[in-house]
């Protein structure tokens, strides 16, 4: 009769809800509820969400480390987006140790060279487009500049030439599998509580910056260890929503992708229309050129890679260690090219943000907004029976 | 069935290589499987846990089950519709 205190029923309930949490995959829909969600309180709290700003301020900090640039590279402890980059990392390895997951994984030699190129790939286009999958992309989109609906037609243009050289190099490359270390029975056991002291330290940060009266970054850092959270226990992968319909003809990321941004882009009408935050903010990108050629180099660099802006950071807090030559090859080019650029004062000619309702009204941008995601889904839902464009 | 005694007409080392390699040469590979014959797949990818044995069980294809070997990969077997 010992299980009918209130402790033992509370410890019961507990364990129940971490296997739901951290043993068990989320759903990707659900992922995307949350992930728009997340994003919306990103916009009311500070600004539109980004990823790409924070591999710059990476790159700009190893270039001034080595001698290479003259100022002073905005801090890292106080830039808005390295902050949530961080916490998405963070967030990643802790839904990572929580779930016994985490190892460091080794991948074969040409796999790091990919990781390399798609990572330099990736940095050029989200200079050009002015923003990565997240900022360039979603959360473009959903602020309804045009430029977000063009890196979108890029993105999906460079997925498929990617794609191509995928199956080119499986045809013409041989490539075998490299052994794993087996993990030790000791370090599963050890994880959850590391992954714990990595939480606590999450929450003690923010109140660290709070007391510091910047408590608008602190909240950064734990919007960005949400996201970690959110996709590391989805395995969300934004690559997928373009890759896949050419590929196996899946149809899922695509319909989660479309349904997390009719979501994003509906909370920010509110929030526009209503003037909570400016409705130009976040209208900031090269449309058209810079969005769709941007969008066309990224495309190719994420099916290089195997990861995306994000992804890319969330599969680092797992253990990946491809993906951290990933990020090193995306942020020192970001870094490199945004310079050379702006020297050159190309930065303009790539085009500017328009925002949507500015000319459609937004009576009739909302429901296009709507209609537009939903076609998208369609046709690959469409794909998904006939395999009209899978490639292989 | 039992996984462990499966004889499998060939065999895919994935191991190592992430999302989408091993989808990828899944595919390839199991063009070449003839009818009514198993290939087994070894990946270390957390990713593939999903990809794989969705994948295994469209096109008529049967997936047969997968499972963590003591080396440190997951074995997976397909057997081609």
């Amino acid at each position: 009769m010992a299980s009918t205190s209130f402790w033992s029923s509370l410890k019961e309930e507990a364990r129940r809800n971490y296997i739901a949490i951290f043993e068990q995959e989320w759903p990707t829909w659900l992922a995307g509820i949350f992930l728009a969600l997340v994003a919306l309180l990103i916009f009311l709290w500070q600004g539109p969400w980004g990823v790409a700003a924070g591999y710059r301020n990476l790159g700009d900090w190893i270039f001034y480390a080595v001698g290479a640039g003259e100022e002073r590279p905005y801090s890292m402890w106080l830039h808005p987006i390295t902050l949530t980059n961080t916490g998405l990392i963070v967030g990643a390895l802790v839904s990572a140790l929580m779930s016994r997951q985490f190892k460091l994984h080794r991948a074969p030699p040409l796999e790091y060279a990919k990781s390399l190129m798609g990572g330099v790939f990736m940095g050029a286009g989200a200079v050009l487009a002015a923003g990565c999958n997240v900022g360039g992309f979603y959360t473009a989109a959903a602020m309804f500049d045009m430029g977000g609906l063009a890196m979108m037609a890029g993105l999906i243009a460079g997925a498929w030439i990617g794609l191509r050289y995928l199956l080119w190099e499986m045809e013409h490359l041989q490539q075998r599998g490299v052994a794993q270390h087996p993990p030790k029975e000791s370090w599963l056991k050890a994880q959850p509580f590391m992954g714990g002291t990595f939480l606590v330290l999450v929450i003690a940060s923010f109140y660290t910056f709070a007391v510091l009266e910047k408590t608008e970054l602190g909240g950064l850092l734990f919007f960005g260890f949400l996201i970690g959270l959110i996709m590391h226990r989805s395995r969300f992968c934004f690559v997928r929503a373009f890759r896949c319909p050419f590929m196996t003809g899946d149809a899922e990321m695509v319909k989660v992708v479309a349904m997390s941004l009719m979501i994003y882009g509906m909370g920010t009408a509110v929030i526009k229309w209503a003037w909570i935050q400016e409705p130009a903010m976040g209208v900031n990108h090269n449309f058209w050129m810079g969005s769709l050629f941007g969008g066309v180099i990224f495309g190719i660099g994420m099916l290089l890679a195997g990861g995306c802006a994000s992804s890319t950071l969330w599969r680092i807090g797992e253990g990946q260690t491809k993906m951290v030559v990933t990020l090193l090859g995306f942020a020192l080019t970001n870094s490199l090219l945004a310079t050379v650029l702006k020297n050159f004062d190309l930065y303009d000619k790539m085009g500017q943000g328009r925002f949507i309702p500015d000319t459609l009204s937004w009576y009739v941008t909302v429901p296009s907004f709507l209609v537009f995601f939903v076609f998208w889904a369609f046709v690959a839902i469409w794909n998904e029976k006939s395999e009209k464009l899978v490639m292989f | 069935m039992d996984l462990h005694n499966i004889e499998a007409h060939s065999t895919l080392d994935a191991r190592g290589l992430t999302c989408p390699m091993p989808l990828l040469r899944t595919k390839k590979t199991l063009k070449g499987v003839p009818e009514g014959e198993v290939l087994e797949i070894w990946g270390t990818d957390p990713g593939s846990k999903n990809d794989i044995p969705h994948f295994g069980a469209k096109n008529g294809n049967t997936f047969l089950g997968l499972y963590d070997d003591d080396e440190g990969y997951t074995r997976y077997f397909i057997r081609k519709g």
